[in-house]
C-alpha cells in the first residue's frame, strides 16, 4: 500500500467516524425525542381516561340517585318499611328502570341485604347482598369500581349505592355500567391509538378477558406477562410489543391498573400507542442521514484523495528521484519547493546524490587506475616471458658470431626459429588482450533462452560423447514457458558456450553436465553445473578476475568475458562448489530490458585494440546452502565495443 | 299511606275474588243472547287440528286440546276426541295454520246452539299484547300467563283462574350420567326453593308442588314437602365428591320455564351443582345433550287415578320410570303410595302447580274457569252487546 493511499485511508476513516458518530447522534436525539413525545401523548390519553372516568363515576352516581329519588322508589320503599310487606311485588322492577335510566346493572336489596330484585341476574331474587348493608352512608363513597355477579357469569362494573331510608328501614338502590368494549368505544381515541380492557375476573390469566371496542383481541396472550405484572404489583406501567419483526409493528402500550374499594385489582386499562410512524419517521430520519453521510462521505473520499495526493506529491518525487538513482541515473534530482519538512527532505536528498555521484567518479577514477596498473602488471608478466628468450637468442647469435664464426650458420637458423616461436607467441598474447578490450557493446532483442541452451547442447552433443574421452552427459531442465529476455544472443551463446567449456574440462573424468533454466522473482536464471573436482574458496573469490586460470593451458579471460556479459545485459552471475562434488554458475538475468547504465566514467583510454574492462573485484562472498562460499560478481560499469570473440577456456 | 294500604288490600281481594270465581262458580246469570263474535287470543301456535297429529310442544298440546272440545262432540274412554271435526258445538269456518282459526256455531250440536254465532282464534299473540288487546276492547277471552295475573288483576282486568291443573316439573333423562346417581337428583330435589318460585316467579298464581297430583285432587298433596334443605343438598354433594354438573333443558319460547330455570340455576349453585339452563325450541324431546328437562303437565282429569297414570304415562319413558301405575279402582292410600314412589326416586321433581289463568272481557257473559278435564265452555258463554 502506498504512502497516498494510507493517507487517503486515514483521512477517509477519520471522515467516515465523525459523519457516522453525528448520524448516530442525530438517530438518537431524534428517538429520544420521539419516545418523549410518545409517552406525553400516552399520559394525555390516560389523563384523559382518568377524567372520563372521573365523569363516569359522577353520572352513574347521578343515575343511581335519580331512580332513588322517583316516586316509584320511594313508594316501594315505603311498602317494604311495613311489616309482612310482599316483596315479590317487585321482582321485575328492576329490569324496567335499569332500561330507562341505561344502566346495565341495578338492584333494589333489602334492608336486611336481601335481594328484591335485579336486572342483571333476575332469577337472584331473596338472595343477600349483605356487603351493601355494611356501610351505613353510601353518599360520600360516590361510584366505585367492582365484580359483579351476573347469571352469565362475573363481570366488572362501575358502580355506585344510593339509599332510601323509611322509618328504620332502608331500601338499596344499586346501580351501574358495565366496564366492557361499549365502555371502550365510548373513549376518544386519536388516530394510531387504541384502548385495551381486561378484566381480571379470574384466578389466571384469560385470553377472552382481553378486550377492545370490537370484542376479545386477538394474540392476547402477547399481553400475559405484562398482566401478570399488575396483577402482582398494580401500579401504572409501559411496556412494548413488537407484532413482527419488522420495527414499524411496534405498539408501546400504557397500563393503568383498576382497583376496587378495597384496592383490589378488578381490571387493567392498556392504552396502546403504534410506533409505526414514529418508526416510519425514525427510518426517513435515518435515510437522510445516511445520505448525508454517504455524501459527506463522497466529498471527503475526494477531498481525501485529494489532499492525499498533494501531501504526498513531494514524497512520490523523492521516491521517482530515489529510484532513478538505484537505477543509475545519477542526474536525478527532486524538485524543492516550500520550506516544510519534506522541502528540507528533498534538498537533502539532492546533496545526498550529489555527494555520493562525486564519490562514485573518484571511486571509479581510482578503480580505473587500479585496474590500469592490474592491466600493466599482467601485461608486464605476459610479455616478460616471451621476452627472455629473445634477448637470451640475439646474445647468442652474436656470441657466435663473434666467437665461433663456422658455426654461425647453424646458430643463426637455430636462433631465428627461436626468434620467430616467441615473436608469434608475444602476437598471441597481444592478440589475446585485443579480443577482451574490444568486447561488443549488447545488441539487444527478444530472446528465448531455452532455445540458446539447447542449440549449445546440441553443438557440444559431439563433444561430450568424443572418442577417447569419458562421455559426459547432459542433463536439460529447461522451464515452460520461460518469459524472453531482452539479450544479445550471439554474446549471451558466447557466455554460455565458455561455461560448458569450463565445465567440460573440470570433468576429464566423465560426469554429469546439467543445465537447468527458471523464473523468478521477475528474473531468468540459468545453472550451469558439473561433477567435477570442484574448486576451492580462494579460487572461487578470483574466478572472474581476469587472467586468473586455475589450468595449464588458458588466458584467464573465459570467466571474465562470461562476467562482461552478463553484466552488460544487467545481470549477475554467482558460483557455487564443494569440493569433490562440483561446481554450479548461476546466471540471473532481467526478464525486463536491461538498462543501459548513464554517468558513469567512460571506457579507458588504451591503445586500438587493446581496451581492457576495468571491473569492480568482486564485492562480496555469500556463504551458500551448500557450505561453499559463492562469489558473486556485480555489474561492470563499461560499455565495450570489440569484434565478436569466441568462448575462451577460464 | 293508610289509602295505599286499602288499595292494595282491594287489589288482593279482587285477585282472590276472581279466583274463587274461576273455580267453578258461575257470575250472576242474566238472558243471554244470542249472536255476535268472540274473540280470543292465545299464545301458543297449533299449525295442525288432526288430533292425532304430535304437537311441536306442550303449550300448542294443550291449546289443541281446547280447540278439540270446541269441535268434537265428546271424547273416548282413553280421552281422544270422538266423531268428527265439526260435530261439537262449532265447526271451522276460516283455519290458518298458526295463525287465525274462525269457527262457526253448529247449529246441530246435540248440546245445543251455542249463544255465540262465531269464535275467532288468534294465535301466537304474545302476552302482553293479549292483555293489551283485553284492555283495549280489541279482544273478548285472552290467556294469561299464571305469573302476569296478579297484574292483570292489578290493572283491573277481570281475570278467571282455575284450580291448579298443570304441573311443571323437573324430569330427569333417562340414560344420563348426571341423571343415574339418585344423590344428584335427591340433591338438586333438596335445594329447590319453591316457594320463593311461586311468590316471586308465579307472583302468587300457583301453589308449590310437592308431588305428581294437587291437594284439591288427591288431599294428600301436603304429606310432600316443598321446603328447600339446603344443608341436605349440600351433605349429598359432598358425598358425591365433585360438584354435580347438570345440564337443564326447558323451552325456548316460555319465559316462565326460562324464569324457572334460571331460579334453578340459583338454588343447585347453593348446594353445589353446576347446573346449566339451555333453552331449545325442539318440542318436548329436546335436546340431546341435557341431562334433565323442564315439563309441563296437564291433568286430564280431576280423578287422582287418572290424573297419576297420564303422568306417569307422559312422563314414563323420558325418566326409565320402572313403576306401574295404580290400578283402576285403587284406593287413596294405594294411589298415594305409587305417587309417593315415583317422587321418592327423584327422577321426576315437581316444582310448582299453575292453574289455566284467563282475561276476559267487560262484555262476556256465564265464563266460567274450565275444570282439570274440560276445555273452554265457549259454547255456554254469551256476549253483553255486539262486537264493533
Amino acid at each position: 500500500m502506498t504512502f497516498r493511499t494510507k493517507l487517503f485511508v486515514v483521512f477517509t476513516v477519520a471522515l467516515l467516524l465523525s459523519v457516522s458518530v453525528v448520524a448516530v447522534g442525530v438517530i438518537v436525539v431524534t428517538r429520544r425525542a420521539f419516545d418523549t413525545l410518545n409517552r406525553q401523548h400516552s399520559e394525555a390519553l390516560v389523563a384523559q381516561f382518568e377524567r372520563e372516568f372521573e365523569r363516569r363515576k359522577q353520572d352513574v352516581d347521578n343515575r343511581v340517585q335519580g331512580i332513588a329519588d322517583t316516586e316509584a322508589t320511594v313508594r316501594m320503599a315505603i311498602d317494604l318499611s311495613r311489616p309482612k310487606a310482599d316483596v315479590s311485588v317487585y321482582v321485575n322492577d328492576a329490569r324496567g328502570v335499569s332500561q330507562s335510566h341505561q344502566l346495565d346493572f341495578l338492584d333494589f336489596v333489602a334492608s336486611d341485604g336481601s335481594i328484591i330484585s335485579s336486572n342483571e341476574w333476575p332469577a337472584r331474587f331473596g338472595y343477600k347482598m349483605d356487603w351493601v348493608t355494611l356501610t351505613e352512608d353510601w353518599a360520600p363513597l360516590g361510584a366505585f369500581l367492582t365484580k359483579v355477579d351476573t347469571q352469565d357469569g362475573p363481570a366488572v362494573g362501575l358502580m355506585a349505592v344510593s339509599t332510601v331510608r323509611v322509618g328504620d328501614k332502608n331500601l338499596y338502590i344499586v346501580g351501574g355500567e358495565r366496564l366492557g368494549k361499549d365502555f371502550l368505544a365510548s373513549l376518544v381515541l386519536p388516530a394510531g391509538m387504541r384502548a385495551l380492557l381486561y378484566l381480571d375476573l379470574d384466578p389466571n390469566f384469560q385470553a377472552t378477558n382481553l378486550l377492545d371496542q370490537s370484542g376479545p383481541v386477538t394474540q392476547a396472550e402477547r399481553f400475559a406477562p405484562f398482566i401478570e405484572q399488575q396483577r402482582s404489583v398494580p401500579q401504572p406501567q409501559t411496556f412494548k410489543i413488537l407484532w413482527s419483526t419488522d420495527a414499524a409493528s411496534a405498539e408501546a402500550f400504557h397500563a393503568l391498573p383498576l382497583v376496587g374499594r378495597e384496592k383490589e385489582l378488578l381490571g387493567v386499562l392498556l392504552v396502546g400507542s403504534s410506533q409505526q410512524e414514529v418508526v416510519a419517521l425514525e427510518r426517513r430520519i435515518a435515510l437522510l442521514a445516511l445520505g448525508v453521510v454517504g455524501m459527506g462521505l463522497l466529498f471527503g473520499l475526494l477531498l481525501s484523495w485529494w489532499g492525499a495526493a498533494r501531501v504526498t506529491r513531494p514524497v512520490r518525487r523523492l521516491s521517482e528521484g530515489a529510484r532513478e538513482v538505484t537505477e543509475g541515473n545519477w542526474s536525478a534530482r527532486v524538485d524543492v519547493r516550500g520550506r516544510d519538512e519534506l522541502s528540507r527532505l528533498s534538498s537533502a536528498f539532492n546533496q545526498m546524490v550529489e555527494q555520493l555521484s562525486e564519490q562514485r567518479e573518484r571511486l571509479v577514477q581510482a578503480e580505473r587506475v587500479a585496474a590500469w596498473r592490474e592491466l600493466a602488471r599482467r601485461l608486464a608478466h605476459e610479455l616478460k616471458n616471451p621476452l627472455f628468450p629473445l634477448q637470451t637468442t640475439v646474445e647468442n647469435l652474436r656470441r657466435a658470431k663473434e666467437q665461433r664464426p663456422d658455426q654461425f650458420e647453424e646458430v643463426f637458423h637455430e636462433s631465428t626459429g627461436i626468434l620467430l616461436s616467441e615473436i608469434e607467441n608475444l602476437k598471441k598474447i597481444v592478440g589475446r588482450f585485443s579480443d577482451f578490450a574490444r568486447m561488443p557493446q549488447p545488441e539487444l532483442a527478444p530472446v528465448n533462452l531455452n532455445d540458446v541452451v539447447r542449440d549449445i547442447v546440441k553443438l557440444f552433443e559431439a563433444q561430450f560423447g568424443a572418442v577417447g574421452r569419458p562421455p559426459i552427459t547432459p542433463e536439460l531442465h529447461l522451464e515452460e514457458g520461460l518469459p524472453t529476455i531482452q539479450a544479445d544472443a550471439a554474446l549471451l551463446r558466447r557466455a554460455i558456450e565458455n561455461l560448458v567449456l569450463n565445465a567440460m574440462d573440470a570433468m576429464p573424468a566423465g560426469g554429469v553436465l546439467m543445465l537447468r533454466t527458471t523464473h523468478e522473482s521477475g528474473d531468468v536464471s540459468l545453472e550451469v553445473s558439473d561433477t567435477g573436482a570442484g574448486l576451492t574458496p580462494e579460487e572461487c573469490q578470483r574466478l572472474f578476475t581476469p587472467y586468473y586460470t586455475t589450468k595449464q593451458h588458458g588466458t584467464g579471460l573465459g570467466l571474465a568475458i562470461v562476467q562482461s556479459v552478463v553484466s552488460d545485459h544487467g545481470g549477475r552471475i554467482s558460483v557455487e562448489s564443494e569440493s569433490g562434488v562440483g561446481t554450479s554458475f548461476h546466471i540471473y538475468l532481467p526478464a525486463r530490458p536491461a538498462q543501459q547504465t548513464v554517468g558513469v566514467s567512460t571506457p579507458i583510454s588504451a591503445p586500438e585494440d587493446v581496451s581492457p574492462a576495468p571491473v569492480r573485484p568482486v564485492e562480496s562472498a555469500e556463504r551458500t546452502g551448500r557450505g561453499d562460499t559463492v562469489a558473486t560478481a556485480t555489474e561492470t560499469e563499461d560499455v565495450h565495443s570489440a569484434p565478436e570473440t569466441h568462448g575462451e577456456g577460464a | 299511606m293508610s289509602r295505599r294500604l286499602a288499595a292494595s288490600s282491594a287489589a288482593l281481594g279482587l285477585v282472590l275474588g276472581l279466583t274463587l270465581v274461576g273455580a267453578g262458580r258461575a257470575e250472576p246469570s242474566r238472558r243471554p243472547k244470542y249472536g255476535g263474535t268472540l274473540r280470543v287470543e292465545i299464545g301458543a301456535i297449533v299449525n295442525s287440528l288432526d288430533p292425532a297429529a304430535a304437537a311441536a310442544n306442550q303449550v300448542e298440546a294443550a291449546a289443541k286440546e281446547k280447540i278439540g272440545a270446541l269441535l268434537y262432540e265428546r271424547r273416548n274412554a282413553d280421552g281422544t276426541f270422538a266423531g268428527t271435526a265439526g260435530s261439537g258445538p262449532f265447526r271451522i269456518a276460516e283455519w290458518e295454520p298458526g295463525k287465525h282459526l274462525a269457527l262457526a256455531a253448529n247449529t246441530g250440536f246435540v248440546g245445543g246452539r251455542p249463544f255465540v254465532d262465531s269464535v275467532e282464534i288468534q294465535m301466537g299473540r304474545a302476552a302482553r299484547d293479549r292483555v293489551l288487546d283485553l284492555e283495549l276492547d280489541k279482544a273478548d277471552l285472552v290467556e294469561i300467563p299464571p305469573e302476569e295475573a296478579r297484574g292483570a288483576a292489578e290493572r283491573g282486568i277481570r281475570v278467571s283462574t282455575s284450580q291448579p291443573d298443570e304441573l311443571v316439573a323437573v324430569a330427569f333423562v333417562a340414560g344420563r350420567p348426571a341423571a343415574d346417581d339418585a344423590r344428584v337428583r335427591e340433591a338438586l330435589a333438596r335445594s329447590l326453593d319453591r316457594p320463593a318460585m311461586v311468590n316471586f316467579i308465579l307472583q302468587r298464581g300457583g301453589d308449590p308442588a310437592g308431588g305428581l297430583l294437587p291437594q284439591w285432587s288427591s288431599g294428600t298433596a301436603f304429606l310432600f314437602s316443598t321446603a328447600a334443605d339446603v344443608p341436605g343438598a349440600e351433605e349429598l354433594v359432598s358425598q358425591i365428591g365433585h360438584p354435580p354438573q347438570i345440564v337443564l333443558g326447558y323451552d325456548s319460547g316460555d319465559s316462565l320455564e326460562q324464569s324457572l330455570a334460571e331460579r334453578i340455576v340459583v338454588n343447585a349453585r347453593d348446594a353445589g351443582i353446576r347446573l346449566t339452563g339451555q333453552g331449545s325450541s325442539e318440542g318436548p324431546s329436546g335436546p340431546a345433550s341435557c341431562d334433565a328437562r323442564l315439563v309441563r303437565l296437564r291433568m286430564p282429569s280431576p280423578h287422582p287415578r287418572a290424573a297419576l297414570v297420564n303422568v306417569m304415562g307422559a312422563i314414563g319413558p323420558l325418566i326409565g320410570l320402572q313403576l306401574a301405575p295404580p290400578a283402576e279402582g285403587a284406593s287413596a292410600q294405594q294411589i298415594y303410595e305409587v305417587e309417593r314412589g315415583v317422587v321418592d326416586s327423584y327422577r321426576v321433581i315437581p316444582l310448582v302447580w299453575l292453574p289455566q289463568v284467563s282475561g276476559v272481557g267487560a262484555r262476556v257473559r256465564d265464563w266460567k274457569a274450565p275444570a282439570a278435564d274440560e276445555g273452554w265452555p265457549l259454547a255456554d258463554v254469551w256476549l253483553e252487546q255486539e262486537s264493533p
